[in-house]
């Protein structure tokens, strides 16, 4: 019988080769906020176009949603997290800016300043 | 900080905690400078102050970004290669890195260079907003069940508790007890069977903590529950949480069967000898419900109402057996105590006030939120630092934390810390963490009225001096906001507040009067303002105002349509009037006019 610690670590590591083998290494990560605070400001529709630029051609994208991380007034929040860049923080985000950071950012590379939270 | 109109092409974060300014993180940050303008970086590069970053021992701490290069014990000298290496060849300086993978502070990587994060440190809120909720997966990925597995294989449950007691930490839910010595409690006493609890009732108005704690992070809830079974040997536990959080509610049920699923809850977890298991029950969100012995009660299907204590629940709890109750946040705390180590906890925090707390920063601030911080931050710090302080250029005119059990505290007292002890000491209570900041505009008898309104309706009635003596304190509020106030009627309050809080049976009618005696504190002048003179200082009790046209007007007749009882009368293009016999003190004329040509008093 393993030792509880063996067994974790085990499973961490089964747990990150399943992350990876749902695309965690693309080139660019978007997290959606979705908490109660989130949704009730429209995180829902936020999360909804970005699936739907997915399943219409957008590739190289890990799409997942995190919980509140308590910047209230801004929700919704979206954070694009890319390796060896800062992360950047979209507040106030509606389908429409969606559509934008699609096309501008995810696609070619172009942060949008104006909404960024800083 | 350099002004920076486009963003950052490297963000360059110095700890600015006590123990880094110490090391003269100041001197540091010049020698930066110095070095970025040399390189022609200083344009492209954002230098940040942080709060305490809680890796004290390694002091002082530089963090580079891209990258999220963690540097330790940073010399001047060392300088010009972290800029040469890291800034220019994108290299980090593995020399001066520090590798160690706290738990804590997880969300840092992602959210530490905006600045209403930056100042925070997160133990409880580590993983909310940087992982999915609903993925055991993303949680067993940031070292989740890692802590259990170490207690399961390296631990025994005195060693536990002994850490937990180490750690210095305190119920997040109110009262600020000392958890292992809860833990202790429980433990020792002989019973065939034990129990744990996990408060999320959050009954507070306005409080979002717990709820936004097991939206974003169940597993670490739960995580620490089975640690506290753990600990003082118990199989069976429950989250009593709230009917209103249904998301909240959903995100834990998948989490528990989840957990269930990878043997991680239930029988034999982790294929060791201890079992534990986890059941929710749902509360019908009434605030006494909150309280440790009416939440029992309440789960044993009996009317929610408290009883005297002792014997306290680590006694006779849930069934009449040794039961251990812990706020989610308390939970939430424990495995990062388990992997960071209880030494690593107490370097956080003041001297009686340990690690962090969670706040739910609400009210007239700027950036409103959830805020957790260091023990020992100043309500300045977090107001202003962090929420960016007073929005449309107004005064700053009080905080109230604590919730409807809690103060209000003045300006004067800006600099007290958030600990225990330091807010009691002030007039208020740490509470579970509801802090409202109040501008110039509100008035501090409606805002004391508006919580012993909340308080007086969720008194559960069982005893005396809360059921009567809260409406009575309440009426005397209600004719005091309405211009009916008489000479006297403040010393009936301190009077009647006083009684009940030595007299009431638990925390709700013991806190009750809060609200009410801490304005009265600081705050008297604007009571004797509203009982002698009949006026609202703030002008905001509707009762106490009234509206007049002055010359300003120029007939344009908004007010008169606005106004929803007629109470305005005037031809086109001349002055108007109201009639203050019919006029309902609504205030919605003057907040049409354009000419502000209506004056309120
Ligand atoms: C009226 C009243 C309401 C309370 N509501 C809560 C609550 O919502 N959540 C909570 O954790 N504790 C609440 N408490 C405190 C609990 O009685 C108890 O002290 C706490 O759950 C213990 O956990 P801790 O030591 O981790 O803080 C309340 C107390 C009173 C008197």
């Amino acid at each position: 019988m393993s030792l509880p610690l063996e067994i974790i670590k085990k499973k961490r590591a089964e747990a990150i080769n399943r992350i990876i083998g749902r695309g965690f290494l693309s080139t660019k990560r978007v997290y959606v906020g979705m908490a109660t605070c989130e949704i009730a400001a429209g995180s829902k529709e936020v999360m909804n176009a970005f699936r739907e630029a997915i399943q219409t051609g957008l590739t190289d994208v890990y799409l997942t949603q995190k919980g509140c991380a308590g910047r209230c007034n801004l929700e919704p929040t979206v954070e694009i997290v890319e390796e060896g860049k800062i992360p950047i923080k979209y507040g106030r985000v509606t389908r429409e800016k969606v559509r934008e950071i699609v096309e501008r950012h995810l696609k070619k590379g172009e942060v949008i300043e104006e909404w960024v939270i800083k | 900080m350099n002004a920076m109109n486009t963003l950052p092409k490297y963000i360059v974060t110095l700890c600015d905690g006590p123990t880094c300014m110490h090391q003269r993180s100041k001197t540091l940050k010049a020698v930066i400078e110095e070095e970025l303008k040399k390189r022609g970086l200083y344009e492209t590069t954002s230098l940040v102050l942080s709060g305490c970053l809680g890796m004290c021992n390694k002091s002082p701490i530089v963090i580079v970004n891209p990258g999220y290069t963690i540097y330790g014990g940073v010399s001047p000298e060392d300088i010009p290669e972290i800029v040469e290496e890291h800034l220019v060849k994108g290299k980090p300086v593995a020399r001066l890195a520090i590798e160690e993978d706290y738990l804590y502070n997880r969300f840092y990587r992602v959210f530490g260079d905006v600045a209403f994060f930056g100042q925070q440190m997160r133990i409880a809120l580590r993983n909310c907003g940087i992982m999915d909720p609903e993925s055991l997966d993303d949680y067993l990925s940031l070292r989740g069940y890692e802590a259990l597995a170490k207690v399961l294989t390296d631990m025994s449950p005195a060693q536990v508790i002994s850490e937990v007691k180490k750690s210095g930490l305190r119920g997040r839910g109110g009262a600020g007890f000392l958890t292992g010595l809860k833990w202790e409690n429980t433990a020792r006493q002989k019973s065939d069977e034990k129990f744990v609890i996990c408060n999320a009732d959050e009954g507070d108005p306005g409080a979002f903590m717990d709820r936004s704690t097991i939206e974003g992070d169940p597993h670490t809830v739960i995580e620490g529950m089975i640690i506290g079974g753990y600990a003082i040997g118990a199989h069976r536990g429950f989250v009593y949480i709230r009917a209103e959080y249904p998301l909240a509610i959903r995100r834990l049920r998948k989490a528990i069967d989840e957990a269930r699923r990878e043997g991680l809850l239930g029988t034999t977890i982790l294929d060791s000898a201890f079992s534990f298991d986890i059941e929710i029950k749902l509360g019908a969100g009434a605030f006494v419900c909150g309280e440790e012995t009416a939440l029992i009660h309440s789960i044993e299907g009996r009317r929610g109402m408290p009883r005297p204590r002792p014997p306290y629940p680590s006694q006779k709890g849930l069934w009449g057996r040794p039961t251990l109750i812990n706020n989610v946040e308390t939970w939430a705390n424990i495995p990062v105590i388990v992997l960071d180590g209880a030494d690593w906890f107490t370097t956080i925090g003041t001297e009686k006030s340990k690690g962090t707390k969670v706040f739910a920063l609400a009210g007239n601030v700027q950036n409103t939120g959830l805020v957790e911080v260091p023990m020992g931050t100043t309500l300045r710090e977090i107001i202003y630092d962090i929420g960016g302080g007073i929005p449309d250029n107004k005064k700053f005119k009080a905080v109230q934390t604590g919730g409807p059990s809690g103060g209000c505290l003045p300006e004067q007292y800006l600099d007290t810390r958030v600990d225990y002890e330091s807010l009691q000491a002030a007039g208020s209570i740490m509470g579970s963490g509801g802090m409202i900041v109040m501008d110039e505009g509100v008035c501090m008898v409606n805002i004391a009225k508006f919580f012993l309104e909340f308080t007086q309706n969720e008194s559960c009635g069982k005893c005396t001096p809360c059921r009567e003596g809260t409406k009575r304190m309440l009426e005397i509020l209600q004719r005091i906001t309405k211009g009916e106030g008489i000479e006297g009627d403040i010393e009936k309050l301190e009077r009647l507040g006083t009684m009940i809080s030595k007299a009431s049976l638990c925390g709700l009618g013991q806190s009750a009067p809060n609200p009410v005696l801490s304005t009265l504190r600081h705050f008297r002048a604007e009571y004797e303002e509203h009982i002698k003179n009949k006026r609202c200082p703030a002008g905001t009790c509707v009762d106490l105002l009234s509206y007049t046209i002055t010359d300003g007007c120029v007939g344009c007749g908004l007010c008169r349509k606005k106004c929803p009882v007629g109470a305005i009368s005037g031809e086109p293009k001349q002055r108007h009037v109201i009639d203050q016999a019919a006029c309902i003190n609504c205030g919605q004329c003057y907040a049409a006019c354009k000419f502000n040509a209506i004056q309120k008093s």
